[in-house]
């Protein structure tokens, strides 16, 4: 089931409606049917596999705690379980595929077989927060459940299920245990992220989405065009992605939830590190606790860091999907962490004030601006290796020339750049805003705020009636 | 109380919220009525789907020349028949002209169009009309309609009957609940000149002559046509999802019905040719229960309408060399397809 479907809206009101008429353990039973009832509702053969990674966690955790002499065997059948399901399903065909071709350029023409099965969506997500359970038990971060459903629940929870936030076992079972109150506050600002969620996706995402894609549809984009429909996609992505995390979000505090927060204005980055701590926070934090910290993280000199950080953003790069690009992405986003502390480090030490680092307050709003700007180029370099599956097709448009374009692709380019900008214009008038109130987290209450909010919300499902798009296109995220 | 005023004064902020929000769209009602539409845009001929809007003229130029061709056969269709039949070559060996009526990226709505606007006006005696699909093509009407342009040249003033059919294939379990909501806040009133003016606005800005403005969308158009776009996406794989392929809930939501209807009053026979779409690992490919099934009914209700049916998908003459990209064929096996179907349906060529 998608979020911006009537069916979504009737599921989810009938589910809010019966919810909050049980105790909490029947709410418990309640999320855990909706959400199996949502994540099967187009493919029901999708539940085994989610069924399965729960028991096999829940049995895991159970496991270690009771043998913690072999806690190590059940993390390992933890891990290969999840690991084997999201390999099996999600890198099965690229590793086939590679596979021929490294057989093929050997001279052996052999085609290794090919899946034709759906990848089922979310898999990378839930396998990825039913890991973070294990794991935590293993560590004694957190201590192994009892009760199968409240794990169920955990890995399964309908709001973020299939494109995240992916959130830990130690900050959502909790609650997931606990007794929960419906509180009108949690209400109301779960609604205005909702609204804001949709005109996100169906106005914005959707709009701007069309646009990229008929740019990277073409056989012979020229430069101007093709960096029109980078934006394009840099903003698509964006809203894409946040939309799915508001209304996830949003929907949660109306069934007395919290969710993390998985963006943080990224376009207002000035710098690698700063966009990684603003953008897909949740798989971010899961990589850096998960991988790189294991790794060593930066307490082993600069070599073994740059090492850490590579394999970190190849893995992360892969984990989107199962193509080069998407490792090509992850390795670009790793060497300009690196790129930038090596500049930091060859600066000379009277030329080396902490001016390169986000939140310096001398800097002048000019600087801030030109490092924004400058990251901003630096994230859509960046995307266009994210979008541009074929490795071909990059090398061809990292070549592009400036100059070589006709007049008609400039003025092309030129029109579909200010119809992105028209679209994104909610996006960027946010960012900005709280970018120079950092206003954001102020949650005042009171009537005047309710009215604005109100207004706003109201503007937002006007303008979703009128200018949401024609052609509706999936969460981005939903293919990873 | 005070403690009840301050349990309440949340539930209140929360339910002022809600209203305030279903309120203020009503505004586009009160815009709506003071905002004149563009002189130029007129209502489109299928206002399922298009606000108003201004349209290409209706093309009658065909309609001629169709006439004066008297051809043997018409073959109507989307790359998938302009990458494998060789119109020369077919009427080489049927000894006819051959009236090819083909357009890359076109879908059933357009192929309905050409038959009724232009083939059947002509009032020309072909021995077949061949019209080319790819799987559940025929019976998904909204599938390849954004591209309102290439339908304007042959559509109509209006087109009550594709659209009514338009409107049904759309027609979800929640379709009423969302043509209510928009029909309450004037959202489609709305919608016709706000989009636009949008779109307009940016066009204005870039291109500040009117007479340059209208050269320049189309050239844009044409720019991000189908030679311009890369040859996978112009194969435009389609997956033949087993929730499409369902016949009996989709037929009469296609335009299907009206195509057998219309050419049986003209006396025309129909020839539909599901292409074979690309062989994987030297076997045709792959195709579920549901496909089977839709195909098998597809089969039995164009038998029943006086149609003939031809399916390439499994003939061992198709193999994979010479395919192209996607499911199009390579340039140079034109001929060879075209010799094969010639082959394979002597009732209508011989």
């Amino acid at each position: 089931m998608i979020f911006h479907s009537l069916d979504f809206v009737v599921f989810f009101l009938l589910v809010t409606a019966l919810y909050w008429r049980l105790p909490q353990r029947g709410q418990n039973i309640l999320l855990l049917a909706a959400s199996y009832f949502f994540y099967g509702y187009v493919h029901p053969w999708f539940l085994i596999l989610i069924a399965t990674s729960t028991v096999i966690d829940y049995c895991a955790a159970r496991g270690m705690e009771a043998w913690p002499a072999h806690r190590m065997r059940f993390l390992l059948m933890s891990i290969v379980s999840n690991f084997g399901m999201l390999g099996f399903f999600k890198y099965f065909n690229f590793f086939a595929e590679n596979v021929g071709q490294v057989l093929a350029a050997a001279g052996l023409a052999i085609s290794p077989p090919l899946l034709r099965i759906v990848l089922p969506v979310g898999i990378s997500f839930y396998t990825f927060q039913a890991m973070s359970y294990t794991i935590d038990v293993y560590r004694g971060e957190l201590r192994a459940r009892r009760n199968l459903v409240d794990v169920a629940v955990f890995i399964s929870f309908f709001p973020h299920l299939v494109a995240g936030p992916i959130q830990r076992a130690s900050y959502l079972l909790p609650q997931v245990e606990s007794v929960r109150r419906f509180s009108p506050e949690k209400a109301r600002t779960g609604f205005l992220l909702i609204c804001w969620g949709f005109l996100k996706k169906l106005v914005i995402a959707d709009n701007v989405g069309i646009i990229a894609n008929k740019v990277f549809a073409l056989e012979d984009p020229s430069f101007p065009l093709l960096w029109a429909g980078v934006f394009a996609f840099a903003i698509q992505i964006y809203a894409d992605f946040s939309a799915y995390t508001d209304i996830a979000r949003g929907t949660s505090r109306w069934l007395g939830f919290e969710l993390t927060e998985n963006f943080d204005h990224p376009y207002m980055a000035r710098s690698p590190s700063d966009f990684w701590r603003r953008w897909n926070i949740s798989l971010s934090t899961w990589f850096r606790d998960y991988v790189y910290v294991p790794l060593g993280g930066s307490r082993a000199g600069e070599a073994v860091w740059a090492r850490n950080i590579l394999a970190t953003f190849l893995l992360s790069g892969l984990w989107h999907g199962a193509s080069w690009n998407y490792v090509l992405w992850g390795l670009y986003h790793g060497l300009l962490l690196i790129a930038t502390r090596a500049h930091a480090m060859l600066r000379p030490a009277s030329r080396r004030p902490a001016a390169w680092l986000p939140g310096a307050s001398y800097l002048s709003p000019l600087v801030k601006v030109l490092q924004i700007a400058g990251m901003f180029v630096l994230i859509n370099i960046g995307w266009l290796l994210f979008r541009e599956t074929d490795l071909h097709a990059i090398v061809r448009d990292l070549r592009l020339s400036p100059g070589a374009a006709s007049s008609l692709d400039r003025q092309a380019a030129a029109y579909l750049f200010l119809l992105t900008f028209l679209y994104s214009v909610p996006l960027w008038a946010q960012s900005i805003w709280v970018e120079l109130t950092g206003r954001h987290d102020r949650l005042t209450i009171g009537w005047p705020r309710v009215v604005l909010q109100g207004a706003a919300c109201g503007l937002a499902f006007a303008a979703i009636l009128v200018l949401r798009s024609r052609t509706s296109l999936d969460f981005i995220y939903f293919q990873f | 109380m005070p403690g009840d005023r301050g349990r309440l004064r949340p539930s209140l902020q929360l339910a002022a919220l809600v209203v305030l929000t279903l309120l203020a769209p009503a505004g586009l009602r009160l815009a709506g009525a003071w905002r004149a539409q563009p002189a130029d845009a007129a209502s489109s001929y299928l206002p399922a789907v298009q606000g108003s809007r201004v349209r290409a003229p209706f093309d009658p130029t065909p309609i001629g020349d169709l006439a004066r061709l008297n051809p043997g056969y018409v073959v109507i269709g989307d790359s998938m028949a302009g990458s494998r039949i060789d119109p020369l070559v077919l009427a080489q060996l049927t000894g006819r002209p051959i009236a090819p009526m083909m357009h890359a990226a076109s879908g059933s709505a357009w192929w309905y169009l050409v038959l009724k606007n232009l083939v059947i006006p002509a009032r020309i005696h072909p021995r077949a009309v061949l019209i080319f699909f790819r799987d559940t093509n025929l019976t998904n009407v909204t599938f390849r309609l954004d591209d309102g342009w290439m339908l304007d040249t042959a559509a109509a003033e209006r087109e009550d009957e594709l659209n009514a059919v338009i409107l049904s294939a759309m027609e979800g379990p929640w379709y009423r609940v969302d043509r209510t909501i928009d029909a309450m806040y004037g959202a489609d009133t709305a919608r016709r000149w706000i989009e636009p003016a949008l779109t307009a606005e940016v066009g204005r800005t870039i291109v500040p002559s009117r007479r340059r403005r209208g050269a320049f969308m189309t050239s844009m158009n044409a720019r991000f046509g189908l030679d311009h776009l890369r040859a996978m996406d112009a194969a435009d794989l389609q997956a033949a999802e087993d929730r499409e392929a369902d016949f009996g809930r989709f037929v009469n939501r296609s335009a299907l019905p009206l195509m057998l209807r219309d050419a049986r009053a003209a006396g025309l026979t129909l020839c539909f040719v599901r292409v074979q779409r690309r062989p994987v690992g030297g076997r045709p490919p792959y195709q579920s229960p549901a496909l089977r099934r839709y195909i098998r009914d597809l089969r039995r209700y164009i038998e029943a309408n006086g149609g003939i049916f031809r399916d390439d998908t499994g003939d061992l003459a198709l193999t994979l060399d010479m395919y192209e990209d996607g499911d199009h064929l390579k340039g140079s096996e034109h001929r060879v397809y075209t010799e094969i179907l010639y082959e394979r349906l002597p009732s209508i060529f011989r």
